[in-house]
């Protein structure tokens, strides 16, 4: 049992981490940086169906349950793992790195978790480890979003853990199994309300914009990966074919997208952006058939990979130029053209222009959607697919790197390491659209479906021409402002403020109202009444005291007087005593 | 060696313009020869439909939230500073 809790690649992270200052301290960090995630990546081919079983306080916890559905995402986790690390090879500080791994541990962990609690406790891992990585921007802006991004996941943690604990105590198992949803419990929506706050699932979505642009560099390359996905798995393991997943992750592959067209800063468009990609795989979910649960998982593997592709892009020239607001860029393709070639492969494939992985895996939810007759949805996601072009396909690289006007920066190419990491990413974006059926292999399902027919390839010439076409009459429109945009963030920051001024204002005013009531009435009432009780202390119950005191005292003077302590007054007294008696005796 | 290439594009708008065009035109082409046998909805036997999804869609969604944003959502960037 023991040695097969190391064989749990959550562990070698977690310990590679743990010895991280020490790798430090013998000046290998960058080997041992490349190293664990690379052990990793090959480790996870040879972990056996379950192993990990533990039982603890009456509860059998599973650290590790191995089957199709886990495979495809502990393969995209470890390798994006690997890509993240050497992305931020050049920070000589551990404590990020400590950070990313054990995110990264948190969510191989709930990947292979087996039962709730194991899923929980990996869960808040992820939630503790992740927020470091905002804290460690170490601005302000970044300290008050961290705070925020980790209460709204404690939040989220124990909705979860509520849901646990109210199914525990329906039916007493914890086994981490799909459930039906014809008879869905209220403790299973609970659990699931909890894991679509990880999915980012508007109404609860607002903590991802506003952390992650938030984040260090390589933070959001590492968070934009993570978090998401982990809870799209989850989902896919728990709640495939519910309905209201369908529908609501269709209302976020455009209420992401819209955002997305409208905000200034590079990092918060892609985020807005993630919530809409995570909202195709949320869409298969909910559809639920299994050419739709292998399009969630292709869509997840292919997106983790070009959304990093792109956090990677845009944070290079956030480290070379200190900026990451579309207003203040532009013109750089002189400086950072290498950055920008992998940014623009970043654009095509989350685009979907084929031969790249967007193409093989996109098209598979939409395709699935289409088969299961959600025509609705299928239109919906296909307005999505014109949006993330508009925004993330063009508006993006044309004003960091182009633009209307030149920013006048003239930053360095970013550093090597940097380089390498994104020319991975770029390279798995397009040997995916070339090659999907390595990707297909992976999924749970067999895979019966074939993205480049006459017709899609169609449809995506045109969806994409004609896009491009609406950006060019209507570039001028778009042009970013220096702006932040309302978004549902607006009730808890709003709502917090309300909750500081209702502290400081009714509360304190209360409160100092109530103490100047008590100060004027009150106390004079008890000083009054403390007068009057000792009054009545005085003279009544001393009065009674002092009154039966004093008449002992007399009493006791007059006995002592009386007992003059002569034997001849005693003996006297007897004599008369005694004749006393006999006259009453002999007379009576 | 592409930035002298890019360059050279950014300095001739019309040549990008007409690319374009062209392109759209093949795009719209292409749709005449697609096969249709895997149609979901009404709208994948019409030929040239996602040419006009696409182009209407864009123009759509560009006006609905720039608008949306400049009528409501837009506020100063220290809004909750304050």
């Amino acid at each position: 049992m023991t040695s097969s809790i190391f064989m749990h690649p959550a562990t070698i992270f977690i310990i590679g981490a743990l010895l991280l200052p020490l790798a430090k301290l013998l000046r290998i960090q960058k080997v041992w940086l490349v190293l664990i995630p690379l052990i990793a990546f090959m480790q996870i081919h040879y972990l056996p169906e379950s192993f990990g079983r533990v039982e603890w306080l009456g509860f059998d916890l599973q650290f590790g349950r191995v089957d199709q559905l886990t495979t495809v995402f502990l393969h995209v986790f470890t390798l994006m793992a690997l890509i993240g690390t050497i992305f931020g090879l050049h920070i000589k500080d551990s404590g990020q790195h400590i950070a990313a791994w054990l995110y990264v541990a948190g969510s191989l962990g709930t990947t292979l978790a087996g039962d709730y609690l194991t899923v929980f406790i990996f869960w808040e891992l992820m939630a503790v480890a992740s927020v470091f990585l905002v804290w460690y921007r170490k601005t302000r802006k970044s300290i008050d979003a961290g705070y925020r991004y980790i209460l709204v996941h404690t939040f989220g943690g124990l909705i979860l853990l509520g849901g646990i604990f109210l199914h525990y105590q329906n039916g007493g198992d914890l086994t981490f199994v799909s459930f039906a949803p014809d008879s869905a419990t209220l403790a299973q929506y609970i659990i699931m309300i909890g894991f679509m706050l990880n999915a980012a699932v508007p109404p609860i979505h607002a903590w991802l914009p506003d952390a992650y642009p938030e984040a260090t560099v390589t933070g959001a390359v590492f968070m934009c990966a993570f978090t998401t996905k982990t809870a799209v798995y989850v989902l896919a393991r728990g709640f495939a074919g519910f309905q209201a997943l369908a529908i609501l992750g269709a209302i976020m592959t455009l209420y992401g997208v819209f955002y997305a067209v409208i905000e200034n800063d590079a990092r918060r468009i892609l985020a807005y952006h993630i919530v809409s990609q995570v909202g195709y795989m949320v869409c298969a979910v909910g559809i639920g058939t299994e050419m739709a649960i292998n399009g969630a998982c292709a869509h997840a593997y292919a997106h983790i990979l070009y959304k990093a592709l792109l956090f990677m892009g845009v944070g290079s020239v956030l480290e070379m130029t200190g900026r990451s607001k579309l207003s203040e860029l532009g013109g750089l393709y002189k400086y950072m053209p290498i950055s920008m070639i992998f940014t623009v492969i970043g654009g095509i494939a989350i685009s979907g222009f084929p031969l790249t992985s967007g193409f093989i895996s996109k098209s598979m939810i939409i395709s699935a959607a289409g088969a299961d007759n959600q025509t609705f949805i299928m239109i919906m996601l296909l307005l999505a697919a014109v949006g993330t072009f508009l925004s993330v396909g063009i508006k993006l690289p044309y004003y960091i790197w182009f633009g209307p006007n030149d920013s006048g920066l003239k930053p360095k190419e970013a550093h090597w390491n940097m380089q390498v990491a994104m020319f991975m990413a770029a390279f798995m974006c397009i040997f995916l659209g070339v090659y999907p059926d390595y990707l297909y292999n992976m999924l749970p399902y067999a895979v019966n479906y074939h993205p480049y027919t006459s017709f899609h390839l169609s449809e995506t010439f045109q969806l994409l021409g004609f896009t491009g076409l609406g950006f060019y009459l209507m570039v001028k429109y778009l042009k970013p402002h220096d702006v932040s945009n309302l978004d549902l963030d607006w009730f808890y920051r709003r709502g917090a403020g309300w909750f500081m001024w209702f502290a400081r204002k009714p509360v304190n005013a209360t409160n100092e109202w109530i103490s100047n009531v008590y100060k004027t009435i009150g106390l004079r009432l008890t000083m009054a009444l403390a007068r009057a009780l000792s009054w009545f202390d005085w003279e009544g119950i001393d009065w009674a005291l002092d009154g039966s005191a004093r008449g002992v005292v007399e009493g006791g003077e007059q006995v002592r007087q009386f007992q003059t302590g002569k034997l001849q007054h005693y003996i006297g007294a007897a004599v008369v005593l005694v004749f006393i008696v006999l006259i009453v005796v002999v007379l009576i | 060696m592409i930035v002298n290439f890019l360059t050279y594009l950014r300095e001739r708008p019309g040549l990008l313009k007409w690319s374009l065009m062209a392109y759209l035109a093949f795009a719209v082409g292409f749709d005449f020869f697609a096969e249709r046998h895997h149609a979901h909805f009404w709208g994948d036997e019409i030929i040239g439909f996602f040419a006009v999804f696409g182009v209407v869609g864009c123009l759509g969604m560009i006006v609905f939230c720039k608008g949306l944003s400049h009528v409501w959502l837009e506020r100063d960037k220290d809004h909750y500073d304050k």
